[in-house]
C-alpha cells in the first residue's frame, strides 16, 4: 500500500493521456456492462418460458391475423393439449383518464404510458399459464365480467390499481380501436407469481377476455395468435411442423415455434442477438486492450531512466514490474468505475423516461438494472485488461538492464 | 551543521583496520556485440579506504563510468572480484543486488534524475519506501537528508521548481538518506555552473569530512577532482599509476 500514492502520482504526469485512456477503458466497460444487462435481460425473459408452449402465428407477419377456424383445428392434433386464442392489443391509457384532456374532449392516447396488454381466451390461456397465481375468487369474477382485467401485481404497484378501479385503454392497431372511444376496464383480479419457481415471470402485464375485443370490434377481428399447450415438450419441433402442414396449403399459413423462439422473435431479436452483441463488446475490449497498451508503452518508454534509477536504488526488477502493472490497473480500475457508473446511469434513465421505460416494459424489459454479477464481471474485465496492456512493457522494465536504460535519452 | 543532523544521517566511521570499502581486483569487462569483443576494462586493481575520496578521470571511453557501475552493483564484471564493504557483489543474484544497493551504496547521477512527478521530500523518501519504516518515519528521515543538503526549505518543491544545483543537492540527500557505506558520483557537477559545481563539490566534502563517507568520483573536471584526496586515471581500459 505504501507504493500506492508513488503510482497515482505516475497517473498524473499526463494528464490528457491518462484521461483519454481512462475515457476509453471507461466506454469498453459501459458498453460491456449495458450489452450484458440487456442480453440477461432477454435471456431471463426467454427463461420465462415454457418448453411445453407453442406460438401458432400467421407465416408472412405477425401483422396479419389468423382465422379463428384455426383454433378447433389445432385442437384436434394428436398430443396437443389446449389452445388459447390471443390477440397482442398494444393499448395505452388515454389521457382523457389521466385528465391530461380538456373535458369533453376527444380522447388523446398518451403513448408513453404503455404496458404489455393482450387479449387472451381466459380459460385455456390460465390453464397453460400456471405462473400467474391468481386467487380463486378474484378468478371467478374476472370470468364473469366481459371487461374484467387481470393485472400483474408490478402494474398494479405502479398505476396504485386496485381490484375494483376502472381504466381505459387505446390500442395503437386500427383494427383493435372502437369509433366510440377507448375501451373501457375493471380490474378484476390480481396476480403474483412464485419468485423461487418462476424468478423470471414479469408481472407488468395485463389480460383481457378476447371475447371483450371481438364483441367491441364488430366481429370482424381473427385470431392475433394462437398459444398452444403441449402434452410432450420433446415433440415440440415434430407438433410445430404437423401445425403448419395443416394449413400449408390455405391463405393464411402459419408459422408454428416454441414460446421461446416466439419470444426472441416478438422483441425483434435474432437467435444471433447473443453473438453479435458479445462480437461487439469483444471487438471494443480489444481495441481498448490495444490503446491502453499502446498507452502503458509510452509512458514506460518515457520513463527508462527513472525505471533505472528505481532499479539502483534498489528496487527489484520484480517490485518495478509490480509499480508498472499497478498503474496499468489503476487505470483500469478508474476507467472500470467509470464505465460502471455510465451504464447504471443509463439504465436509470431509461427506466425513469416516460415512453422509453413503457416501450421497454412493453417488450419484457422492465427489469433492466446492472445486477451485481455483471457490474463485478465488468470490473474484472476492467481490472484484465489493464493487467494485460501493462503486462508487456512492464516485462520489458523487468528484463531492460540498468546501464542500457541510463544510456537512453 | 547540527549535532541533531550529524545523527540523522550517521557517521560511518573510518575503520582502523586495513580492509579497504571498496577493493576491486583483477577486474575485466568486456562488452559484446555479435562477433566483435570490445574490452573496456583491462585488468584493474583499485582499492578504496573507507573514509576516503576518490576521483575518476580519464577520457571518454576510457571505462570510468563502466567501473563506477561496476562498484555500485548494477553492473557485473566479466572477470575479477568487485568487493564492495565486505560484499563481492558480483556473486549476489539480482534481487540480492537490489537490496544491497538500497543498504550500501547511494548513486549520484549527472542529470540528477529526480522523479518529475515526485516534490523533493518524495523524492528523497524514495529509498525509504524499501525498508520498514512507518510513513512518518521515512518522512522525518527524508527531512532531515534536505536539511544536511541545506534544501529543507525546497522540500515541497517539484523538481521543474527548482535550479539545477538545487536538483542535484535534491539527488544527494536521496543517495545519503539510507545512510550507505559508499557514495558513487558520475560527473556530479557536469551539468552545472560554475557556482552550483562549486556548492555540490563543497558538499560532497563536507559528506565526507564529517560523515565519514566513502566517496568515489567520477569527473572530468580537474578543479573538481582536485577536491578528492587521491585521483585515479583511467586510459583505454587500464588504471594508470599518479
Amino acid at each position: 500500500m505504501k507504493f500506492l500514492p508513488f503510482v497515482l502520482k505516475h497517473l498524473r504526469r499526463n494528464w490528457v493521456r491518462t484521461l483519454s485512456t481512462v475515457a476509453a477503458m471507461a466506454i469498453c466497460i459501459f458498453l460491456f456492462c449495458t450489452l450484458q444487462t440487456v442480453l440477461v435481460s432477454i435471456n431471463d425473459l426467454l427463461a420465462s418460458t415454457s418448453a411445453n408452449r407453442l406460438i401458432s402465428r400467421n407465416a408472412v407477419s405477425l401483422v396479419f391475423n389468423l382465422p379463428l377456424s384455426y383454433g378447433a383445428r389445432i385442437a384436434a392434433i394428436p398430443g396437443v393439449k389446449r389452445v388459447a386464442t390471443t390477440a397482442w392489443f398494444g393499448g395505452s391509457l388515454p389521457a382523457k383518464k389521466e385528465g391530461k384532456a380538456d373535458a369533453g374532449s376527444e380522447t388523446t392516447t398518451d403513448w408513453s404510458q404503455f404496458f404489455p396488454n393482450m387479449a387472451v381466451e381466459a380459460e385455456p390461456y390460465f390453464q397453460m399459464y400456471p405462473e400467474f397465481v391468481i386467487p380463486p375468487d378474484q378468478y371467478r369474477a374476472f370470468n364473469e365480467d366481459l371487461k374484467g382485467a387481470v393485472i400483474g401485481r408490478k402494474l398494479a404497484t405502479k398505476y396504485g390499481w386496485k381490484v375494483g378501479d376502472h381504466f381505459f385503454l387505446e390500442s395503437f392497431i386500427p383494427p383493435y380501436r372502437k369509433k366510440d372511444g377507448p375501451f373501457e376496464f375493471q380490474v378484476d383480479a390480481i396476480f403474483d407469481t412464485d419468485p423461487v419457481k418462476h424468478p423470471n415471470t414479469d408481472t407488468n402485464l395485463m389480460l383481457f377476455h378476447y371475447k371483450y375485443l371481438y364483441e367491441a370490434t364488430g366481429r370482424r377481428i381473427a385470431a392475433g395468435t394462437y398459444a398452444i399447450e403441449i402434452n410432450d415438450a420433446s415433440q415440440a419441433g415434430a407438433l410445430s411442423k404437423a401445425i403448419d402442414a395443416q394449413f400449408e396449403n390455405s391463405d393464411a399459413q402459419t408459422h408454428t415455434e416454441t414460446e421461446q423462439a416466439f419470444t426472441a422473435s416478438f422483441i425483434a431479436m435474432a437467435g444471433n442477438l447473443a453473438f453479435l452483441l458479445n462480437s461487439i463488446g469483444l471487438a471494443v475490449s480489444f481495441t481498448i486492450l490495444l490503446v491502453t497498451a499502446n498507452t502503458m508503452s509510452m509512458a514506460v518508454r518515457e520513463r527508462r531512466t527513472e525505471i533505472a534509477v528505481l532499479k539502483t536504488l534498489g528496487f527489484s526488477s520484480l517490485q518495478v514490474m509490480g509499480l508498472i502493472v499497478a498503474e496499468a490497473i489503476a487505470l483500469g480500475a478508474f476507467g472500470g468505475a467509470l464505465g460502471l457508473g455510465g451504464s447504471q446511469g443509463l439504465m436509470w434513465f431509461l427506466l425513469h423516461t416516460p415512453g422509453i421505460k413503457d416501450m421497454l416494459a412493453g417488450i419484457g424489459l422492465s427489469e433492466l438494472h446492472l445486477k451485481p454479477v455483471i457490474a463485478a464481471a465488468g470490473f474484472a474485465v476492467a481490472l484484465g485488461l489493464g493487467f494485460a496492456a501493462g503486462f508487456v512493457p512492464a516485462m520489458n522494465a523487468y528484463r531492460s538492464r540498468i546501464t542500457d536504460m541510463l544510456r537512453t535519452v | 551543521m547540527s549535532s541533531g543532523q550529524a545523527n540523522a544521517v550517521r557517521a560511518t566511521a573510518a575503520p582502523e583496520t586495513a580492509e579497504p570499502m571498496v577493493d576491486v581486483r583483477k577486474v575485466r569487462k568486456v562488452y559484446r556485440r555479435d562477433a566483435e569483443e570490445l574490452t573496456v576494462l583491462d585488468g584493474i586493481d583499485l582499492q578504496v579506504p573507507a573514509g576516503e575520496f576518490v576521483a575518476l578521470m580519464g577520457p571518454s571511453g576510457s571505462g570510468k563510468t563502466t567501473l563506477l557501475n561496476l562498484i555500485a552493483g548494477i553492473d557485473r564484471p566479466t572477470s575479477g572480484q568487485v568487493i564492495v564493504a565486505g560484499t563481492d557483489v558480483a556473486r549476489l543474484s539480482e534481487s540480492e543486488l537490489a537490496k544491497w544497493r538500497s543498504r550500501s551504496v547511494g548513486f549520484i547521477f549527472q542529470f540528477y534524475n529526480l522523479i518529475p512527478v515526485l516534490r523533493a521530500v518524495e523524492n528523497v523518501e524514495l529509498p525509504l519506501l524499501l525498508t520498514n519504516l512507518s510513513k512518518r518515519e521515512r518522512r522525518e528521515r527524508a527531512l532531515t537528508a534536505l536539511k544536511v543538503v541545506g534544501l529543507a526549505d525546497r522540500s515541497g518543491h517539484y523538481p521543474r521548481q527548482l535550479s539545477g544545483g538545487q536538483e542535484q543537492r535534491v539527488a544527494i540527500a536521496r543517495a545519503i538518506v539510507g545512510d550507505p557505506s559508499v557514495l558513487v558520483a558520475d560527473e556530479p557537477t557536469g551539468d552545472l555552473d560554475a557556482k552550483s559545481a562549486e556548492d555540490i563539490l563543497a558538499l560532497m566534502e563536507t559528506l565526507n569530512r564529517e560523515f565519514h563517507k566513502t566517496i568515489v568520483m567520477v569527473t572530468h573536471d580537474p578543479r573538481a577532482a582536485s577536491r578528492a584526496h587521491v585521483q585515479h586515471h583511467l586510459e583505454k581500459g587500464v588504471l594508470k599509476a599518479d
